[in-house]
């Protein structure tokens, strides 16, 4: 998972959640206040640069990591900047381009790459388990941080296996064809069904033979600049607001 | 198909997070519930969420020839029961979004309504009426997987026409373009994951009958010892 070694491995790893968390609100409130798509696009690529030259995510990274969302940006904007009509006479559909449709395109990809780069700021600087952290200390239900805590863990668990399934499969000709390759994903599949009742079992079984029976507890890492880390930030997400309220 | 970052305007943003909180709270509320009567079961969930994650992100061959990605709503709504899955659904998305940037936070609650609400309440009523129509356990597989594949487009297809209405045929219009466009990816989508739902259980069958028959799944008659 590209983002994932890019929030290990970034200049501001060591900066504290809250205070990128802090910058990404800022972010994400700038997009939607801003009235103008211009503005949107002056906050979109503010934070971009912030990405890329302040936490030091090498640009090509960024563009592979953002491409699933331009590619539906993309095919949604088509749709929004034609207009379709039947006409009622002849009984037959036109499609043509309005301004209006036009307009709404510019605002709405305006807005959407405002909030995108404020994601991909947030998800490239800090690792998943930081966010949870924080949710956690924003008093989010335990049910659901445990359910997000466990399921972080046991991921790259079901990754392995799939790999390794895979590896072995391919190795025996199991994707030869996309007939066997339906056959080979389904016998994959099947199997790592049993592997969650199996490796829940055993989960609960090691909990338990350390007495555990509530929550899953885990040592939070200590950012030792965290006041002077939220300062700034609090700063930059207000520029950013700013930014969309003044261009608008 | 997840809605992106930004997409939605704020006020169907918080409309669908809205509108998605009970359900979400409901499943944790029955799951904390089941956990009581069976404390065995109370790692399930995290480790369910796991596993749709990543069956989520593997390649599915798909009719057209291009590459999708199956969604699991379908198996894990008939494996772990559509109330379960709200909550399950709503943490793969999450994850999606932060390690994956599929999707966004602005847009779970919309994400979470199609994907974690209505294709797994749908699959699960599906796959119940099919099987008490006397219909084959593969035929009930097939329907309960692809029809929630194609509720969900659709849902999200709705949440697109409503948000975004066409300025001169209004949501009718919009539905149908947003529908339209996406029906490429989809509908193919949507054969092969029944296809390979039915592939999944078929091995579960052969091999592990026992479970699914104690998960209800599966009537006496059809388990051969």
């Amino acid at each position: 998972m590209l983002i994932e070694q890019s929030a290990y491995a970034n200049r501001w790893r060591q900066v504290a959640p809250a205070a990128k968390g802090l910058f990404a609100l800022g972010g994400f409130i700038a997009a939607f206040a801003a009235r103008a798509p211009i503005a949107a696009i002056a906050v979109a690529l503010l934070i971009a640069t912030t990405t890329l030259v302040g936490a030091g995510i090498p640009f090509g990274r960024y563009l592979r990591v953002a491409t699933p969302a331009l590619f539906f940006l993309g095919i949604s904007c088509l749709s929004l900047a034609f207009s379709l009509n039947l006409n009622s006479d002849t009984q037959a559909l036109s499609f043509h381009l309005t301004p209006t449709g036009m307009q709404q395109v510019a605002e709405v990809s305006a807005r959407s790459l405002g909030a995108l780069s404020a994601l991909l700021f947030l998800v490239l600087t800090t690792p998943l388990i930081d966010l949870i952290a924080m949710l956690r200390r924003l008093k989010t239900p335990e049910a659901l941080l445990e359910i997000m805590v466990l399921s972080y863990r046991m991921l790259f668990v079901f990754s392995e296996a799939v790999h390794d399934t895979l590896t072995a499969q391919s190795a025996r000709l199991g994707y030869a064809t996309s007939r066997l390759a339906l056959r080979s994903l389904g016998d994959l599949a099947a199997n790592l069904t049993l592997q969650v009742w199996q490796r829940a079992h055993a989960l609960h079984v090691a909990a338990q033979s350390r007495n555990n029976d509530g929550p899953l507890r885990f040592l939070e890492p200590v950012f030792t600049n965290k006041r002077r880390d939220v300062a700034f930030a609090t700063a930059g997400g207000s520029v950013l607001v700013l930014l969309a309220v003044v261009l608008s | 198909m997840h809605i992106m970052e930004g997409f939605l305007p704020v006020e169907h943003a918080f409309g669908w997070t809205i509108a998605s909180t009970p359900f979400v709270a409901y499943g944790i509320y029955a799951v904390k519930k089941r956990i009581r009567d069976n404390p065995e079961q109370r790692m399930l969930l995290g480790v369910a969420a796991a596993f749709t994650f990543v069956l989520s992100a593997l390649k599915l061959p798909s009719v057209t020839g291009s590459c999708s990605h199956p969604t699991g709503t379908g198996l894990g709504a008939i494996l772990f029961g559509p109330a379960a899955m709200a909550p399950i659904g709503m943490v793969v998305l999450l994850f999606q979004a932060l390690l994956l940037a599929h999707g966004g936070l602005t847009t779970l609650g919309a994400n979470t309504f199609s994907m974690a609400i209505v294709g797994p309440f749908a699959a699960a009523a599906l796959f119940g009426l099919a099987r008490r129509l006397k219909l084959s356990f593969a035929v009930s597989v097939f329907i309960a997987a692809s029809m929630a594949d194609l509720l969900t487009y659709v849902t999200t297809s709705a949440q697109l026409a409503w948000a975004f209405p066409d300025p001169e045929g209004g949501f009718v219009a919009s539905f149908a373009k947003f529908a339209g466009i996406f029906a490429i990816t989809q509908i193919p989508l949507a054969i092969s994951e029944g296809l390979l739902t039915v592939v999944i259980f078929n091995a579960l069958k052969r091999f592990n009958a026992r479970e699914l028959q104690d998960m209800n799944l599966l009537s006496r008659t059809e388990v051969r010892v």
